[in-house]
Protein backbone atom coordinates (compact mmCIF):
# COMPACT_ATOMS: atom_id res chain seq x y z
CA UNK A 1 0.00 0.00 0.00
CA UNK A 2 2.93 2.96 0.78
CA UNK A 3 4.31 4.19 -2.29
CA UNK A 4 7.70 3.25 -3.63
CA UNK A 5 8.30 6.86 -4.59
CA UNK A 6 10.59 8.51 -1.36
CA UNK A 7 11.33 11.77 -2.33
CA UNK A 8 13.13 13.05 0.90
CA UNK A 9 13.04 11.54 3.95
CA UNK A 10 11.49 13.38 7.11
CA UNK A 11 14.01 12.52 9.78
CA UNK A 12 17.10 11.99 7.12
CA UNK A 13 16.93 8.09 7.59
CA UNK A 14 20.06 6.63 5.89
CA UNK A 15 18.55 4.69 2.52
CA UNK A 16 19.33 1.28 3.29
CA UNK A 17 17.83 2.17 6.48
CA UNK A 18 14.56 3.24 4.92
CA UNK A 19 14.35 0.34 2.61
CA UNK A 20 14.10 -2.16 5.85
CA UNK A 21 11.53 0.48 7.43
CA UNK A 22 9.37 -0.04 4.43
CA UNK A 23 9.41 -3.50 4.19
CA UNK A 24 8.22 -3.84 7.90
CA UNK A 25 5.60 -1.02 6.80
CA UNK A 26 4.70 -3.67 4.02
CA UNK A 27 4.78 -6.34 5.82
CA UNK A 28 2.12 -5.06 8.30
CA UNK A 29 0.01 -3.43 5.60
CA UNK A 30 -0.55 -6.68 3.70
CA UNK A 31 -0.90 -8.83 7.01
CA UNK A 32 -2.99 -6.79 9.46
CA UNK A 33 -5.78 -6.57 6.97
CA UNK A 34 -5.52 -10.77 6.50
CA UNK A 35 -5.31 -11.67 10.35
CA UNK A 36 -6.82 -8.57 12.43
CA UNK A 37 -9.17 -6.73 9.75
CA UNK A 38 -7.77 -3.29 10.26
CA UNK A 39 -7.39 -1.43 7.31
CA UNK A 40 -4.14 -1.37 5.03
CA UNK A 41 -3.49 2.55 5.65
CA UNK A 42 -4.16 2.31 9.00
CA UNK A 43 -1.58 -0.33 9.31
CA UNK A 44 1.08 1.42 7.38
CA UNK A 45 0.45 4.82 9.25
CA UNK A 46 0.50 2.83 12.89
CA UNK A 47 3.53 1.08 11.46
CA UNK A 48 5.33 4.70 11.08
CA UNK A 49 4.16 5.60 14.59
CA UNK A 50 6.26 2.23 15.82
CA UNK A 51 9.25 3.24 14.18
CA UNK A 52 9.94 7.10 14.11
CA UNK A 53 7.18 7.76 16.90
CA UNK A 54 6.81 11.13 16.65
CA UNK A 55 5.29 12.20 13.13
CA UNK A 56 3.27 15.85 11.38
CA UNK A 57 0.80 14.71 9.19
CA UNK A 58 3.35 16.41 6.39
CA UNK A 59 5.80 14.03 7.24
CA UNK A 60 3.33 11.14 6.93
CA UNK A 61 2.16 12.38 3.60
CA UNK A 62 5.74 12.54 2.51
CA UNK A 63 6.53 8.63 3.54
CA UNK A 64 3.36 6.84 2.56
CA UNK A 65 2.72 9.30 -0.19
CA UNK A 66 -1.25 8.89 0.54
CA UNK A 67 -3.57 12.37 -0.03
CA UNK A 68 -4.07 14.90 3.64
CA UNK A 69 -7.26 13.65 3.76
CA UNK A 70 -6.55 10.13 3.84
CA UNK A 71 -3.46 11.37 6.62
CA UNK A 72 -6.05 13.89 8.35
CA UNK A 73 -8.57 10.41 8.60
CA UNK A 74 -5.95 7.97 9.85
CA UNK A 75 -4.40 10.06 12.19
CA UNK A 76 -8.33 10.99 13.48
CA UNK A 77 -8.78 7.35 13.94
CA UNK A 78 -5.00 6.63 15.39
CA UNK A 79 -6.26 9.38 18.12
CA UNK A 80 -9.36 8.04 19.14
CA UNK A 81 -7.58 4.69 18.86
CA UNK A 82 -5.76 5.77 21.91
CA UNK A 83 -2.87 4.98 20.12
CA UNK A 84 -1.25 8.14 19.73
CA UNK A 85 -1.54 12.22 21.02
CA UNK A 86 -1.32 15.76 19.57
CA UNK A 87 0.51 18.57 20.58
CA UNK A 88 0.92 21.75 19.18
CA UNK A 89 4.04 23.08 18.29
CA UNK A 90 5.17 25.69 20.19
CA UNK A 91 4.92 29.04 17.87
CA UNK A 92 3.23 27.39 14.85
CA UNK A 93 -0.31 26.53 14.14
CA UNK A 94 1.35 23.14 13.14
CA UNK A 95 0.39 19.87 15.38
CA UNK A 96 2.83 16.74 15.80
CA UNK A 97 1.50 13.27 16.64
CA UNK A 98 3.25 11.29 19.01
CA UNK A 99 2.78 7.48 19.71
CA UNK A 100 4.31 7.26 23.70
CA UNK A 101 4.91 3.68 23.91
CA UNK A 102 3.65 0.84 21.55
CA UNK A 103 0.05 -0.15 21.74
CA UNK A 104 0.56 -3.07 23.20
CA UNK A 105 2.46 -1.91 26.05
CA UNK A 106 0.93 0.74 27.18
CA UNK A 107 -1.68 1.47 29.28
CA UNK A 108 -3.29 4.11 27.61
CA UNK A 109 -4.52 1.90 25.12
CA UNK A 110 -5.59 -0.75 27.08
CA UNK A 111 -7.26 1.74 29.06
CA UNK A 112 -9.31 2.60 26.61
CA UNK A 113 -10.20 -0.87 25.41
CA UNK A 114 -11.43 -1.70 28.78
CA UNK A 115 -13.47 1.43 29.34
CA UNK A 116 -15.02 0.75 25.78
CA UNK A 117 -16.00 -2.56 26.70
CA UNK A 118 -17.78 -1.39 29.83
CA UNK A 119 -19.58 1.27 28.02
CA UNK A 120 -20.64 -2.00 25.33
CA UNK A 121 -21.51 -4.08 28.51
CA UNK A 122 -23.69 -1.53 30.09
CA UNK A 123 -25.53 -0.61 26.57
CA UNK A 124 -25.87 -4.65 25.44
CA UNK A 125 -27.63 -4.89 28.90
CA UNK A 126 -29.70 -2.39 28.75
CA UNK A 127 -30.80 -3.59 25.16
CA UNK A 128 -31.16 -6.93 26.21
CA UNK A 129 -33.25 -6.16 29.31
CA UNK A 130 -35.87 -3.94 26.90
CA UNK A 131 -36.06 -7.62 24.56
CA UNK A 132 -37.26 -9.23 28.27
CA UNK A 133 -39.45 -6.77 29.12
CA UNK A 134 -41.15 -6.47 25.75
CA UNK A 135 -40.38 -10.06 24.53
CA UNK A 136 -44.41 -11.52 24.56
CA UNK A 137 -44.77 -8.58 21.88
CA UNK A 138 -41.76 -8.83 19.92
CA UNK A 139 -41.03 -12.62 19.93
CA UNK A 140 -42.64 -13.30 16.22
CA UNK A 141 -41.16 -9.77 15.07
CA UNK A 142 -38.52 -10.32 11.86
CA UNK A 143 -35.30 -10.10 13.67
CA UNK A 144 -36.06 -10.56 17.11
CA UNK A 145 -34.40 -13.94 17.94
CA UNK A 146 -31.12 -13.31 15.64
CA UNK A 147 -31.04 -9.88 17.50
CA UNK A 148 -31.78 -11.47 21.22
CA UNK A 149 -29.25 -14.64 20.28
CA UNK A 150 -26.51 -11.81 18.90
CA UNK A 151 -27.14 -9.28 22.07
CA UNK A 152 -26.40 -12.60 24.39
CA UNK A 153 -23.35 -13.77 22.93
CA UNK A 154 -21.79 -10.70 22.90
CA UNK A 155 -22.30 -10.67 26.47
CA UNK A 156 -21.10 -13.89 27.06
CA UNK A 157 -18.15 -12.88 25.05
CA UNK A 158 -17.31 -9.52 27.28
CA UNK A 159 -17.60 -11.68 30.62
CA UNK A 160 -14.16 -13.26 29.50
CA UNK A 161 -12.78 -9.75 28.82
CA UNK A 162 -11.44 -9.27 32.84
CA UNK A 163 -9.47 -12.40 32.38
CA UNK A 164 -7.68 -11.56 29.42
CA UNK A 165 -6.93 -7.72 30.36
CA UNK A 166 -5.78 -9.61 33.62
CA UNK A 167 -3.39 -11.87 31.76
CA UNK A 168 -2.08 -8.77 29.52
CA UNK A 169 -1.09 -7.20 32.50
CA UNK A 170 0.63 -9.60 34.05
CA UNK A 171 2.92 -10.31 30.89
CA UNK A 172 3.27 -7.24 29.85
CA UNK A 173 3.99 -6.14 33.76
CA UNK A 174 6.96 -8.55 33.80
CA UNK A 175 7.88 -6.67 30.53
CA UNK A 176 7.84 -3.55 32.24
CA UNK A 177 9.37 -4.60 35.17
CA UNK A 178 12.48 -6.09 33.01
CA UNK A 179 12.88 -3.16 31.43
CA UNK A 180 13.39 -0.94 34.62
CA UNK B 1 -55.04 3.66 17.24
CA UNK B 2 -55.10 0.45 18.19
CA UNK B 3 -52.43 -0.55 15.54
CA UNK B 4 -50.44 1.93 17.19
CA UNK B 5 -49.04 0.00 19.82
CA UNK B 6 -48.09 -2.91 17.25
CA UNK B 7 -45.69 0.22 15.12
CA UNK B 8 -44.40 1.20 18.54
CA UNK B 9 -43.38 -2.02 19.41
CA UNK B 10 -41.56 -2.74 15.99
CA UNK B 11 -39.88 1.15 16.10
CA UNK B 12 -38.90 -0.39 19.33
CA UNK B 13 -37.11 -3.52 17.97
CA UNK B 14 -35.63 -1.78 15.03
CA UNK B 15 -34.38 1.39 17.08
CA UNK B 16 -32.03 -1.86 19.18
CA UNK B 17 -31.39 -3.07 16.09
CA UNK B 18 -29.56 0.10 14.96
CA UNK B 19 -28.09 0.36 18.44
CA UNK B 20 -26.75 -2.88 18.09
CA UNK B 21 -25.09 -2.73 14.87
CA UNK B 22 -23.70 0.98 15.44
CA UNK B 23 -22.14 -0.76 18.70
CA UNK B 24 -20.11 -3.50 16.78
CA UNK B 25 -19.72 -0.38 14.11
CA UNK B 26 -17.42 1.99 16.59
CA UNK B 27 -15.41 -1.27 18.25
CA UNK B 28 -14.44 -2.26 15.30
CA UNK B 29 -13.25 1.20 13.86
CA UNK B 30 -10.86 1.30 17.79
CA UNK B 31 -9.67 -1.90 16.88
CA UNK B 32 -8.33 0.27 13.32
CA UNK B 33 -10.84 -1.09 10.87
CA UNK B 34 -12.58 0.98 8.61
CA UNK B 35 -16.31 2.11 9.64
CA UNK B 36 -17.70 0.56 6.49
CA UNK B 37 -15.87 -3.02 7.15
CA UNK B 38 -16.68 -3.03 10.44
CA UNK B 39 -20.91 -2.14 9.22
CA UNK B 40 -21.21 -4.78 7.05
CA UNK B 41 -19.53 -7.27 9.40
CA UNK B 42 -22.06 -6.20 12.23
CA UNK B 43 -24.82 -7.01 9.85
CA UNK B 44 -23.67 -10.08 8.80
CA UNK B 45 -23.27 -11.21 12.58
CA UNK B 46 -27.00 -10.23 13.34
CA UNK B 47 -28.59 -11.82 10.22
CA UNK B 48 -25.82 -14.93 10.15
CA UNK B 49 -27.15 -15.20 6.63
CA UNK B 50 -27.07 -12.42 3.97
CA UNK B 51 -26.64 -11.65 0.34
CA UNK B 52 -24.97 -8.71 -1.48
CA UNK B 53 -28.54 -7.72 -2.57
CA UNK B 54 -29.32 -7.33 1.63
CA UNK B 55 -26.35 -5.58 2.65
CA UNK B 56 -26.89 -3.26 0.09
CA UNK B 57 -30.58 -2.72 1.77
CA UNK B 58 -29.06 -2.67 4.90
CA UNK B 59 -26.03 0.17 4.90
CA UNK B 60 -26.89 2.01 1.18
CA UNK B 61 -23.42 1.03 0.58
CA UNK B 62 -22.16 0.47 -2.88
CA UNK B 63 -21.60 -3.19 -4.53
CA UNK B 64 -17.81 -2.85 -4.77
CA UNK B 65 -17.44 -1.77 -1.20
CA UNK B 66 -19.98 -4.29 0.10
CA UNK B 67 -17.97 -7.27 -2.20
CA UNK B 68 -14.61 -6.09 -1.79
CA UNK B 69 -15.82 -6.52 2.62
CA UNK B 70 -16.87 -9.99 1.90
CA UNK B 71 -14.16 -11.15 -0.21
CA UNK B 72 -11.59 -10.31 2.96
CA UNK B 73 -14.59 -11.74 5.11
CA UNK B 74 -14.39 -15.18 3.08
CA UNK B 75 -10.54 -15.06 3.42
CA UNK B 76 -10.41 -14.80 7.21
CA UNK B 77 -12.99 -17.76 7.72
CA UNK B 78 -15.61 -15.35 8.99
CA UNK B 79 -17.98 -16.22 6.35
CA UNK B 80 -18.60 -18.73 3.32
CA UNK B 81 -20.49 -18.25 0.33
CA UNK B 82 -22.67 -20.84 -1.35
CA UNK B 83 -24.97 -20.16 -4.13
CA UNK B 84 -29.05 -20.40 -4.00
CA UNK B 85 -29.89 -23.38 -6.78
CA UNK B 86 -32.93 -21.47 -7.60
CA UNK B 87 -31.86 -17.70 -8.00
CA UNK B 88 -28.05 -18.23 -8.38
CA UNK B 89 -27.17 -15.78 -6.11
CA UNK B 90 -24.52 -15.94 -3.62
CA UNK B 91 -25.46 -16.25 0.02
CA UNK B 92 -22.70 -15.26 2.31
CA UNK B 93 -23.19 -16.99 5.78
CA UNK B 94 -21.39 -16.81 9.40
CA UNK B 95 -19.33 -19.65 10.06
CA UNK B 96 -20.51 -20.86 13.10
CA UNK B 97 -21.50 -18.71 15.84
CA UNK B 98 -20.68 -14.97 16.86
CA UNK B 99 -18.22 -16.12 20.04
CA UNK B 100 -16.78 -19.36 17.50
CA UNK B 101 -16.20 -16.47 15.50
CA UNK B 102 -14.13 -14.26 17.60
CA UNK B 103 -12.41 -17.47 19.50
CA UNK B 104 -10.97 -18.20 15.95
CA UNK B 105 -9.98 -14.74 15.37
CA UNK B 106 -7.50 -15.39 18.33
CA UNK B 107 -6.03 -18.76 16.88
CA UNK B 108 -5.59 -16.18 13.69
CA UNK B 109 -3.62 -13.46 15.86
CA UNK B 110 -1.33 -16.55 17.11
CA UNK B 111 -0.81 -17.81 13.68
CA UNK B 112 0.33 -13.72 13.30
CA UNK B 113 2.79 -13.73 16.04
CA UNK B 114 4.11 -16.82 14.62
CA UNK B 115 4.27 -15.05 11.08
CA UNK B 116 5.92 -12.03 12.36
CA UNK B 117 8.74 -14.01 14.39
CA UNK B 118 9.95 -15.52 11.04
CA UNK B 119 10.03 -11.83 9.11
CA UNK B 120 11.75 -10.42 12.03
CA UNK B 121 14.16 -12.78 12.19
CA UNK B 122 14.97 -11.99 8.54
CA UNK B 123 14.83 -8.11 9.45
CA UNK B 124 17.26 -8.81 12.73
CA UNK B 125 19.50 -10.61 10.19
CA UNK B 126 19.35 -7.20 7.19
CA UNK B 127 19.98 -4.56 10.43
CA UNK B 128 23.06 -7.00 11.65
CA UNK B 129 25.80 -5.75 9.03
CA UNK B 130 28.50 -3.74 10.84
CA UNK B 131 28.19 -0.94 8.62
CA UNK B 132 24.11 0.02 9.55
CA UNK B 133 24.83 0.43 12.90
CA UNK B 134 26.09 4.19 12.67
CA UNK B 135 23.81 5.16 9.96
CA UNK B 136 20.40 7.65 10.67
CA UNK B 137 17.43 5.46 11.87
CA UNK B 138 19.55 2.51 12.63
CA UNK B 139 18.44 3.22 16.80
CA UNK B 140 14.88 3.70 15.68
CA UNK B 141 14.70 0.12 13.76
CA UNK B 142 16.92 -1.28 16.56
CA UNK B 143 14.45 0.13 19.45
CA UNK B 144 11.10 -1.26 17.57
CA UNK B 145 13.04 -5.01 17.35
CA UNK B 146 14.01 -4.90 20.73
CA UNK B 147 10.46 -3.96 21.71
CA UNK B 148 8.95 -7.17 19.79
CA UNK B 149 11.17 -9.35 21.07
CA UNK B 150 9.84 -9.20 24.55
CA UNK B 151 5.95 -7.93 23.06
CA UNK B 152 5.32 -11.22 20.87
CA UNK B 153 6.67 -13.86 22.88
CA UNK B 154 4.49 -11.83 26.39
CA UNK B 155 1.14 -12.14 23.45
CA UNK B 156 2.34 -15.30 22.64
CA UNK B 157 1.83 -16.19 26.30
CA UNK B 158 -1.75 -14.31 27.06
CA UNK B 159 -3.26 -16.02 24.34
CA UNK B 160 -2.28 -19.26 24.95
CA UNK B 161 -2.70 -18.89 28.67
CA UNK B 162 -6.37 -17.14 27.70
CA UNK B 163 -7.56 -20.06 25.56
CA UNK B 164 -6.31 -22.71 27.94
CA UNK B 165 -8.21 -21.39 30.87
CA UNK B 166 -11.52 -20.33 28.55
CA UNK B 167 -11.40 -24.17 26.88
CA UNK B 168 -10.77 -25.67 30.69
CA UNK B 169 -14.02 -23.30 32.19
CA UNK B 170 -16.37 -25.14 29.04
CA UNK B 171 -17.33 -28.65 29.54
CA UNK B 172 -17.97 -27.28 33.56
CA UNK B 173 -20.46 -24.94 31.96
CA UNK B 174 -22.00 -27.43 29.62
CA UNK B 175 -22.51 -29.82 32.69
CA UNK B 176 -24.22 -27.35 34.65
Amino acid sequence: MASNKTPQDPHGFDPEIRQIEQQIVEFFAEKSPEFTGRHPIIATVMTYFDTRRSLTQQDLRKLTGFSAGTISKSVRQLMDMNVVTKETIPGTHKHVYRMEKLPFTSARYFGGTGKLLEEMEKELKEMKETLDTHAEEMKDLEGYRKIYTTITQLLELISTAPLFMALIDEEIGKFTKENK
Amino acid sequence: MENSKPRLIEKKLRTIEKRLVDLLTKAGYLKGRSRKFSEITAHIYIHQEVTQKLLRKLTGYSLGTISTALQTLEKQGVVHKHSDPDTHEYHYELDGTVSQTVFRSLRDIQQFLYQMKEFFRGIEAKLSHPHLSNKKGYENIRQFLDELDIVIPAHERVFQRFQSIVSDAKPKQEVQ
